[in-house]
């Protein structure tokens, strides 16, 4: 009985095993999903940026729109940033692994921004916006010039 | 100054002027392009006023004085040669305005520069700013200018590293003040070399409307009003 509990087990175990192996998203897939990520940050970061310079006219319904996204955005690159691409070419510094810790604070940084921004802006309040965008554009900015290549 | 020199006049007030605000310029664009994303608004304003003196200075090139003119410091093959040859003597030929090597100098760093600032124009930090002219091509484009923008400012350093060495050499080994030249416009020189050395001088009121045309031309560029 204790034998065969025992060869249960292992067969599950390597079952999962190989479940686990068959599920690993490719590394070239990872690297594809962060820089998607990324390209559609900067994608619904961009009007609103330009609304608040004056560039463009406020409209809070698109900035509700945009911080929303952006807030959901900004929680999928990083499982993206597995150890398995550590051999793609990307503009990832090898600091995105050697410094994990601070990596994640930045993220984490990124993700409380825009989870603010995505309030103010959702009760459409525009100084709200005003006063929390800041925050938004220097999480990601130094970000990059810590873990992003030039 | 010994017997046998003579004091002679090179530098024109807007060569010299333009030489040390770029000299400031270069820092402050090299500071604030490394220092991160806060500082790249600074970092685009000091840009236009680099591309409105290098403007300048290619505009200066035709229309100034003896020595600012590149028809008269870019040398021939055989007179860089020959220049190169006893640049390694204690018997250089002296040379009032650019010598033939430090002439091309003056070329390459201008092209440098015009380089780094165009594409600049057209560069992107993948986040809330991107040059004036970034809005015209793809991202793409955007991208790959912009690495040509990271990696072309590594060959300037390289110039103006070289450039700085030559000077340091001409002081140290063939005793020739040059950085001192470029304050007082004012170069000792010998009295024989000095003699043919007569330059004329354009009006200073003729680079103040240059300047003026080459920061319209910049002011264009960047706000295209059109």
């Amino acid at each position: 009985m204790r034998t065969m509990l025992l060869a249960a087990a292992t067969a599950i175990a390597a079952s999962s095993a190989s479940f686990d192996a068959l599920a690993q998203t490719k590394p070239d897939v990872l690297v594809k999903q962060r820089q998607a990520a990324m390209t559609l940050q900067a994608k619904y970061l961009g009007p609103i940026g330009a609304m608040l310079k004056g560039a463009a006219p406020y409209n809070a319904d698109v900035v509700a729109i945009n911080a929303t996204f952006l807030e959901n955005l900004a929680r999928m690159p990083w499982d993206g940033f597995d150890a398995s691409t550590k051999g793609e070419k990307t503009k990832a510094k090898p600091e995105v692994f050697s410094d994990a810790a601070k990596f994640k604070a930045a993220a984490e940084q990124l993700e409380a921004a825009t989870a603010k921004l995505g309030a103010v802006a959702r009760a459409k309040d525009e100084a709200g916006v005003r006063a929390s965008f800041g925050a938004v554009a220097k999480a990601c900015g130094g970000c990059h010039d810590t873990f992003r290549q030039k | 100054m010994q017997a046998g020199e003579a004091l002679v006049k090179v530098w024109d007030l807007p060569v010299r002027l333009f030489h040390w605000l770029l000299v400031l310029l270069f820092a402050v664009m090299f500071a604030t392009g490394k220092a991160g994303s806060e500082w790249i608004t600074w970092h685009m304003r000091c840009g236009y006023a680099v591309l409105s003196l290098v403007l300048f200075r290619v505009l200066w090139g035709f229309a100034g004085g003896t020595h600012a003119r590149f028809a008269s410091f870019l040398a021939g093959p055989s007179a860089c040669i020959a220049f190169a040859k006893k640049l390694f003597t204690r018997a250089p030929a002296p040379y009032a305005g650019h010598n033939p090597l430090g002439g091309w100098m003056v070329l390459a760093l201008l092209a440098g520069l015009l380089l780094q600032a165009g594409t600049g124009l057209f560069a992107n930090d993948d986040l809330l700013n991107e040059g004036p002219l970034a809005a015209l091509v793809t991202k793409a484009t955007s991208d790959r200018l912009t690495s040509v923008h990271v990696w072309n400012f590594n060959l300037l350093l390289l110039l103006a590293g070289l450039h700085i060495a030559a000077v340091l050499y001409h002081a140290g080994f063939l005793k020739e003040n040059l950085i001192g030249a470029m304050f007082t416009g004012v170069k000792r020189m010998p009295a024989d070399a000095a003699e043919g050395a007569a330059a004329r001088f354009a009006s200073p009121w003729l680079a103040l409307a240059l300047l003026c045309v080459a920061a319209l031309a910049v002011y264009l560029i960047v706000q295209r009003p059109f």
